[in-house]
């Protein structure tokens, strides 16, 4: 008699990436390898993904926290947002930070926006704008570059947003570097997703999520992080803060 | 009490008939007939002629204009005198100690006047301007504010020559003005007869300060133009050189100089070249710029090694050359002295920032480099301006949340709207998009015959984005896409 396999039911497929909730529960024997967890950023456990210590600033989502190593933005280097086009809330997810750091006294430094910036809306936002600088859209490559390297390498800087569509990898680099060096954050704005960028962390905004309860849900993958390999995904509503005031 | 005299000849010998003491005579200064004399001539040939050049066409300039155009000229004015100092809208140089070089005042003030033009007309600014001379700084700024063009050599002159200025050329506030008039006083002698202790009640210290300068009673000190540092050395060999590893040890000798010059300017260098000089032929340039301006001898070295050892020379170098092209002030880390200020961690330096914001705006020019900032203004388009870095530095604290709109507004405006598509009762941008929160109208500038008469939406296309869009209420009564949520 043959008997049928039937198809186990605890076959699942595999497994969803946790957008919440990074901190499995079950598996936390030891409270110092905890502590050693939560202290060191250079320690990660292959089994737990993200979460792990709360060695970053904090993003101010609930939700994209769940999902960065160090909950929370990188204190240097090199971040890079992939969006489809321009004005699809990048520039929302970073808010939070900007408060952070103009409220620390630092400045925020614009290398060519595509657009004009619009100084009501830092100010709506709760952003000094005295603090801030930009360097317009049609200065040359080099200069720009120059500018954004100079820029990273300087204490006193606390971010360098930059919209630059198409970089060399070892222009990249060189920026990494520059950025680990003055420890400070460098953000990148691109349209498409290179495998081989030596930057240390990677959002993409997809836009709206398909199938969410609320339509103004925004997907976002993290793609690459130090301390991750698996890239992890999250909802959240961008504009709740803007749309609560 | 009795002072010594060190020299026995000096002494004077004691007479016979004062006794057995010795009564030790106090010493008498030294104020002989003829060292009085050579005092007085001194005095004379000390006294400074003080030549002002008075712009008044850079009234209507900003600061920071004035400032840069001053520079400008008062590196061209070096050429005659040493002494440049700035003053509002003016320019003061000592001249007396080259009278005697270029014969006299009025050849200074020719070659001074073909110099200074063209640099003006650069400027787009008229090419001449005031000049008055004599023995003190702000007699002479006094002097050439009312165009007289008078030129006073001795300091007993002066309060007459400065007497018969009006009083217009002190430059003094409206209330100021005002009341110098209602008391009748019109020229600067008429204020010279009032009592001093009455004018300083009414108009301050500082007005009788100015009038005590200009007579010579009180000091002034001046800032004097600086010239932006540039350095250069060169070394002739004493025989020809083949080996280039030789030349190593002369051009670290060079270096210990050029990091020498750093040290006491307070400069960094970030580019420099390097000039190996052949005979007959033209010299082999090493031209090395540094990522990060720094004066550190062995990086230099090491940097001029590298380059020395992947370069081939025509001929045998017979002299060395360094030039620096680019300078830059020199920025470090400097170390608490006590220690709760350590402890505190302490904001960040402002004056690292300032030199670093130089550096930028050095290198990218005032055009590519903004600020910006917040008008009160209704009409969305003109609520953002764009200042240059060094505008913006003397901006107030405005308080914020007055100026700014209390509904959302767009992180990124269009500088052109972009007129939307509609197809079946839908708008499109790229993907169709639905309207999120209620019109906004903006109705303004009625005055200027622009006007902007507009309802204004948030809207959310269906790829995710978030727009600011407009409806014109006039005229076509089309839908526009102004701004981007980012």
């Amino acid at each position: 008699m043959i008997t049928k396999m039937a198809p186990t039911a605890g076959s699942s497929p595999e497994p969803q990436p946790p957008a919440g909730g990074a901190y499995s529960d079950s598996a936390r024997p030891d409270p110092q390898i905890d502590r050693l967890l939560h202290r060191n950023p250079k320690l990660w456990r292959g089994c737990d993904l993200a979460g792990q210590g709360s060695h970053g600033q904090s993003t101010g989502f609930p939700q994209l926290d769940d999902i960065l190593p160090g909950r929370g933005w990188p204190d240097s280097g090199l971040l890079e947002i992939i969006t489809p086009h321009w004005g699809m809330g990048e520039l929302q997810i970073l808010m939070p930070l900007m408060r952070n750091i103009i409220e620390q006294g630092k400045w925020i430094l614009w290398v060519s926006p595509p657009h004009q910036l619009y100084a009501p809306a830092l100010v709506q936002a709760g952003i000094d704008t005295r603090q801030i600088l930009v360097v317009k859209a049609d200065t040359s490559c080099t200069d720009a570059l120059w500018s954004m390297e100079k820029a990273l390498q300087t204490k006193n800087c606390g971010l360098v947003l930059a919209w630059q569509s198409w970089l060399p990898g070892r222009v990249l680099r060189r920026l990494q570097l520059a950025g680990d060096a003055g420890k400070t954050l460098g953000v990148l704005f691109k349209h498409n997703d290179s495998k081989y960028s030596p930057s240390s962390m990677r959002l993409q905004i997809k836009g709206l999520a398909p199938q969410s309860r609320c339509l103004s849900d925004t997907e976002i993958t993290l793609i690459k992080a130090r301390g991750n390999f698996r890239p992890l995904s999250a909802r959240l509503n961008l504009y709740a803060r803007a749309q609560a005031s | 009490m009795v002072m010594k005299d060190s020299e026995p000849t000096v002494q004077l010998s004691l007479p016979e008939a004062s006794g057995a003491e010795v009564i030790p005579l106090p010493v008498v200064p030294a104020s002989s007939p003829r060292h009085e004399q050579h005092e007085n001539s001194k005095k004379v040939s000390r006294q400074n002629l003080w030549y002002a050049l008075f712009f008044p066409q850079l009234a209507g300039l900003s600061e920071s204009r004035q400032a840069q155009i001053l520079n400008q000229l008062a590196g061209l004015v070096e050429t005659v005198s040493s002494t440049v100092s700035f003053h509002p809208q003016a320019l003061i140089c000592e001249v007396r100690s080259s009278l005697k070089y270029f014969g006299g005042i009025d050849p200074i003030h020719d070659k001074l006047r073909t110099l200074l033009a063209p640099t003006l007309e650069q400027h787009e600014l008229a090419g001449d301007f005031l000049y008055a001379a004599c023995p003190t700084v702000t007699g002479s700024l006094l002097l050439a504010r009312s165009g007289h063009n008078a030129l006073v050599y001795q300091k007993d002159n002066l309060r007459s020559a400065l007497g018969q200025l009006s009083t217009e050329v002190l430059q003094l506030n409206k209330e100021q003005n005002r009341r110098l008039y209602n008391m009748g006083v019109r020229k600067l002698r008429d204020i010279w007869r009032l009592p001093t202790d009455g004018l300083r009640k009414r108009f301050g210290s500082d007005f009788i300060n100015l009038l005590n300068k200009a007579t010579g009673a009180a000091p002034e000190p001046t800032r004097n133009y600086v010239a932006p540092p540039a350095y250069s050395a060169s070394y002739d060999l004493p025989y020809e050189l083949e080996n280039l590893d030789r030349l190593l040890p002369l051009a670290d000798e060079m270096l210990a100089q050029l990091c020498d010059f750093l040290q006491r300017r307070d400069l960094s260098v970030s580019r420099f070249v390097f000039r190996l000089l052949h005979e007959k032929r033209v010299g082999t340039e090493i031209d090395i710029a540094l990522r990060q301006s720094g004066r550190c001898r062995d990086h230099l070295l090491c940097l001029l090694e590298t380059h020395f050892a992947k370069l081939s020379i025509p001929a045998p170098v017979i002299g060395l050359k360094l030039s620096v092209k680019q300078f830059d002030a020199f920025m470090t880390e400097s170390e608490q002295l006590l220690v709760e200020e350590r402890v505190k961690g302490g904001a960040p330096k402002q004056n690292r920032l300032d030199q670093f914001m130089e550096q930028l705006q050095a290198r990218l020019g005032s055009c590519c480099l903004k600020s910006i900032n917040t008008v009160a203004e209704h009409c969305p388009e003109y609520a953002c301006q764009e200042l240059d870095y060094a505008e913006s530095a003397q901006r107030d604290a405005v308080s914020l949340s007055d100026a700014v709109a209390k509904n959302p507004r767009p992180l990124w405006l269009l500088d052109e709207p972009v007129r939307l598509t509609l197809h079946g009762g839908r708008l499109y941008h790229r993907k169709s998009i639905s309207l999120l929160s209620g019109p906004e109208r903006i109705e303004t500038r009625w005055w200027s015959g622009a006007e902007v008469c507009r309802d204004y939406y948030v809207a959310q296309e269906t790829s995710g984005s978030r727009l600011w869009i407009y409806r014109e209420r006039r005229g076509e009564r089309g839908w526009y896409l102004h701004g981007f949520f980012a």
